[in-house]
């Protein structure tokens, strides 16, 4: 937590966050005086999501999405706690980075949208060709901007050049220079009832989508094809699409276990607010499915280190994957129930 | 084997350690969600995995460039991480067209106008698009 000082002197904390989507938009409702956590911004924009994409590959493997599509959790949240942003996209860079200045000087904190791989103070574990990573400028430096990206600990410099480049990349990852800023936030907003929408929300997302690529669907169709990766590509090959995977329950902005851990941050607060002790279990249970997703990267570590070859199997990190579906579907359901319940 | 093993410890060591933390929840003794900053070792393992293939891989077609087997626009888009769907929309070309450009020998035929496309979608220079580095 550091604090720093947008361009008006009005001072910004700096939280360290596990996502940036999240993270950014919970930073601008504080910045607002609406105080509220990363997990409580994460539930209320359903943010919670399965999808197994093998027909979009980055850098050669098979996209694993465990939240919802980017930019979604914000347009929610934002609708869900009746804060009004001002969103725009631009097709001129030169446009793009005055309106940025412009907005800086009148004192506002903004939010934008970059490509990863372009930003120059990532390092290399961090490059992936991703078009939708969030930060926050505070204000205009010589040279460059102060910027805040929640993901990391501190707030980072970067000069304009380099922003102008992530901002504006050319071919089909292209941010287009997104950049979204407060227009008026509600300052007491109605917490249960955003929370309600969310949980309804993601209990629909997770169960309802007849596509055999999303929800729990898509964790039984993900398991079955581990299962069967080392017959069909080798052990090398299914080794790195595992390791893929991995990275995406991880790596990716996720703050451990897919997820998962998060949303469990979610109903804890949840329950603290309804005072309901059904949701309490709820947290619980998402916990231990957390658990049982980093004991699938555990395995899928050990199979990659070639340790116990005889007991870390493909076939049993599938299971795993199995196991996550079925509870998760438990989950869903019970939730499903509870929700209706609540009263706002 | 041991080797193997050793450098790829160094390997996670070096790439976990650039100062830039990512934080991790976690569910403590008192029932609270707190954020730490220590990488989970599956985390570390595969990342280091796909790093190392990553830079095996863009080695091999260095190599591959400087030997003629294939065109320097195939090194400068691996180092992008595109694919060459990707990098024709961004150069405004058709897939094809790209693919043959990967070949050599019709690389060094094209016009300063196709090449002027890929500086721009490569954000290299026109020496740099036409050469891999050497080392």
């Amino acid at each position: 937590m550091t604090t720093e000082l947008a361009a008006n002197g009005k001072p910004y904390v700096h939280h360290h966050g596990a996502h940036c989507e999240t993270a950014v938009t919970s930073a601008l409702f504080r910045y607002q005086g609406v105080d509220i956590s990363e997990p409580m911004i994460f539930g209320i924009g359903s943010g919670i999501f399965f999808g197994y994409l093998p027909f979009i590959k980055l850098v050669h493997l098979p996209v694993t999405a465990f939240r919802y599509k980017p930019g979604a959790v914000f347009h929610k949240a934002a609708k869900r706690l009746g804060g009004d942003f001002v969103i725009k996209t631009y097709r001129d860079p030169q446009k793009g980075m005055d309106e940025l200045r412009q907005v800086l000087k009148t004192g506002q904190i903004v939010g934008l949208s970059t490509n990863l791989y372009w930003l120059p103070y990532v390092t290399e574990r961090h490059r992936h060709n991703f078009n939708g990573h969030n930060i926050i400028v505070l204000r205009e430096i010589e040279g460059g901007f102060r910027i805040s990206d929640p993901t990391f600990g501190d707030p980072v410099d970067c000069s304009a050049d380099g922003l102008d480049q992530a901002r504006f990349v050319p071919g089909p990852l292209n941010p287009h220079g997104y950049m979204y800023y407060t227009k008026s936030v509600n300052p007491h907003p109605d917490l249960r009832g955003a929370c309600i929408k969310g949980m309804k929300d993601s209990c629909s997302l997770m169960l309802r989508i007849p596509l055999p690529i999303f929800g729990v669907r898509g964790m039984r169709f993900l398991a079955k094809k581990i299962i069967k990766s080392p017959d069909k590509l080798g052990f090398q090959e299914a080794c790195r699409h595992l390791a893929g995977t991995v990275r995406w329950v991880e790596e990716t902005g996720t703050g451990g276990a897919g997820f998962r851990y998060m949303y469990a941050a979610f109903f804890h607060e949840a329950a603290g607010l309804f005072s309901s002790d059904e949701l309490a279990d709820l947290s619980k249970e998402m916990t231990a499915i957390g658990d049982n997703w980093r004991e699938f990267s555990l395995t899928a570590a050990r199979i990659i280190k070639q340790k116990d070859k005889a007991e870390e199997t493909f076939a049993k990190a599938g299971g795993l994957i199995l196991k996550c579906a079925d509870r998760e579907e438990a989950f869903f359901r019970k939730l499903q129930k509870v929700a209706r319940q609540l009263k706002a | 084997m041991k080797d193997q093993k050793e450098l790829a410890m160094e390997l996670e060591d070096e790439i976990f350690n650039d100062g830039l933390p990512k934080a991790y929840y976690k569910h403590n003794e008192n029932g609270q969600y707190v954020l730490e900053t220590n990488a989970p070792w599956a985390e570390k393992v595969s990342c280091a995995l796909i790093i190392a293939g990553n830079r095996a891989n863009l080695e091999e077609i260095r190599k591959a460039v400087l030997a003629g087997q294939k065109s320097p626009l195939c090194y400068h888009m691996e180092l992008r991480q595109l694919d060459p769907g990707m990098l024709a929309k961004a150069a405004g070309m058709a897939v094809f067209r790209v693919k043959r450009h990967l070949r050599p020998d019709v690389f060094t035929k094209l016009k300063p106008s196709v090449l002027n496309r890929y500086t721009k979608a490569l954000r290299v220079t026109l020496e740099e698009l036409k050469t891999v580095p050497n080392s």
